[in-house]
């Protein structure tokens, strides 16, 4: 009785909009039953593109994010003065709204006036300007190095937890054994705090896969698709093309391609389950 | 004996590391604030010199007057406020109910339906945000404060519901039982015993949902194209178009659009982490 308003509101909100775009996907313009929605979307090459930029991106920044999330986490269960601010400054980045971070990441990337260009040309790393986000060969990195900055912050916290929930006796029996600080880290804490980095991967996943602020704002999906997503590339096909029913098709598919990631990831990391739920 | 020596030495070399590496973190994590707040205090032909002064030679404060008095953003800063306000307690009073019959109650179909709940979690945004917009439009809500409020708390709610979950568990039945044996209703124990019990849960959850709403872009986008209810994150990308880029204008906007969520964040830090990774270390 009690969860009944938010199941209503649940059902009304998503799965009733779900079962919408499967029949949306199915059929044209006047309602007839058609299958041309989902021919037309699979067979433009930028379909494709999109979709692999969109794992490039995902599996590019969570690779990054873990594993400096986890270095961070590691470093911030050091004893250290200042600790505690440092903690709190860390978890900035993550608080900063999305367009934010996008605005402000495009101002510091621009290529005349850019504050990274300057930085870079005076250390001589680089020549001349480099144009970041127009350049094909620097769009996707760069992109990718702000989704990190921007979440590591998010598996800090979390592994963070873990590692504080990791009891003091283990360290003082390898300590014993007269184990070195890294071996403590790869034989003890990362074990111990593996069921919560699958469950933050397991977000990440699923976050990564819906992300669409950032990429949006900074490039929507340019120069010449080269950072196309598919999720910018649903919403353009809706909003600007105003190609509902195609829309609909291709957010069917991305849904179950979605769901079979998640699916996989579960499955081949059953451990994981438990912390995930 | 040379072991133990050894260790000693190390000390002051990892102390330095540790240091280094702290100093580095916190430059990564606020070197985009500063530069966002430096350049807020520019003036455009300083923003647009090569090359770039790290500091401005005459700080200005025109680029706020703009955004203040010259903008649209006051009125999007109102709206945000409304409908994140108004999307927490909604998140919220349903978040209530429904995390208190799972931490209570067992009934057929429960697992089912707490997966079902997290499902929301899961679903890719840009996969309904074509049939949220025709379900908005045929119930006359695009456009509306009410349009935004809805599909925000369906954002909200399934991680709110969760974090309560785990929070309300964690509280013992036996305060309950004794109100009970008093003669309290189910609704008077729940809004007199268990809810005082669960502030710290419930200040997480409404800190989280807050923000969430708060820095939410791309449903915005969609379901407010009108003045009257375009929230912060639309003016600011709105901001770059209408004054051409005015970098100014763009970093001193920010400026008033992160200081407060920063603030409320630190503010309640240490309750929302708390009441975030609670479900996630105790499984």
């Amino acid at each position: 009785m009690f969860i009944l308003p938010a199941i209503a509101v649940l059902m009304l909100l998503i799965a009733y909009p779900i079962v919408y775009t499967l029949y949306l996907s199915a059929v044209d313009a006047h309602g007839n039953f058609t299958t041309k929605n989902y021919a037309n979307v699979l067979r433009p090459y930028v379909t494709r593109q999109a979709f692999f930029n969109l794992i490039y991106y995902v599996g590019g920044s969570i690779v990054f994010q873990v594993l400096l999330g986890t270095l961070a986490a590691i470093l911030l269960n050091q004893k250290f003065w200042g600790r505690g601010a440092v903690r709190s400054i860390t978890l900035i980045p993550w608080v900063v709204p999305g367009i934010v971070a996008a605005t402000t990441w495009a101002w510091m990337f621009h290529t005349e006036f850019g504050i990274i260009n300057y930085m870079l040309a005076g250390a001589h790393v680089i020549a001349g300007p480099v144009g970041w986000l127009t350049d094909r060969n620097t769009v996707m990195p760069v992109l990718i190095a702000i989704n990190v900055w921007k979440l590591f912050p998010f598996v800090t916290i979390m592994v963070l937890a873990g590692l504080q929930a990791i009891p003091a006796d283990l360290y003082e029996a390898s300590k014993i054994d007269g184990a070195s600080f890294w071996q403590e880290v790869w034989h003890i804490t990362l074990p111990q705090v593996r069921p919560v980095l699958v469950a933050v991967t397991l977000l990440l996943v699923i976050w990564g896969l819906n992300a669409i602020t950032l990429i949006y704002a900074i490039t929507q999906g340019g120069p010449a698709n080269l950072s196309l997503i598919t999720p910018i590339q649903i919403y353009q096909l809706a909003f600007t093309s105003f190609q509902f029913n195609e829309a609909a098709a291709l957010s069917v598919l991305f849904f179950i391609v979605a769901a079979i990631i998640v699916a996989i990831y579960i499955k081949v990391i059953p451990s994981g389950t438990e912390a995930a739920r | 004996m040379s072991e133990v020596g050894s260790r000693l030495e190390r000390r002051p070399l990892a102390a330095a590391g540790i240091a280094a590496a702290a100093i580095i973190l916190v430059v990564v994590c606020l070197f985009p604030f500063a530069w966002m707040a430096l350049s807020s205090i520019k003036k455009l032909p300083e923003l647009f010199t090569v090359p770039p002064h790290w500091l401005p030679n005459e700080p200005t404060l025109a680029n706020y007057a703009t955004v203040f008095f010259n903008s649209n953003i006051p009125r999007y800063f109102l709206n945000s406020c409304i409908i994140s306000g108004g999307a927490t307690l909604v998140a919220l009073l349903l978040a209530v109910f429904a995390a208190y019959g799972f931490a209570r109650f067992d009934f057929r179909g429960k697992a089912w339906l707490q997966t079902f709940v997290l499902v929301g979690q899961l679903l890719p945004t840009a996969a309904i945000i074509v049939p949220l917009f025709i379900t908005l439009r045929w119930l006359h809500l695009i456009n509306t404060y009410w349009g935004l409020i809805l599909v925000y708390t369906i954002i909200t709610l399934p991680l709110s519901v969760w974090m309560l979950t785990s929070y309300l568990r964690g509280i013992p039945v036996d305060l309950e039982e004794a109100a009970t044996i008093d003669g309290a209703s189910r609704l008077g124990v729940l809004f007199r015993i268990t809810l005082p019990l669960a502030t710290p849960g419930i200040v997480a959850v409404v800190v989280y949902s807050f923000v969430t709403c708060w820095n939410e872009f791309v449903f915005a986008l969609v379901f407010a194209q009108d003045q009257s209810v375009k929230t912060l994150p639309i003016g600011l990308a709105e901001f770059s178009t209408e004054f051409n880029t005015d970098w100014g204008g763009v970093m001193a906007a920010s400026m008033v659009m992160t200081v407060p969520v920063v603030l409320l964040f630190l503010a309640f830090q240490r309750l929302f982490v708390g009441g975030l990774t609670a479900g996630a270390t105790k499984g």
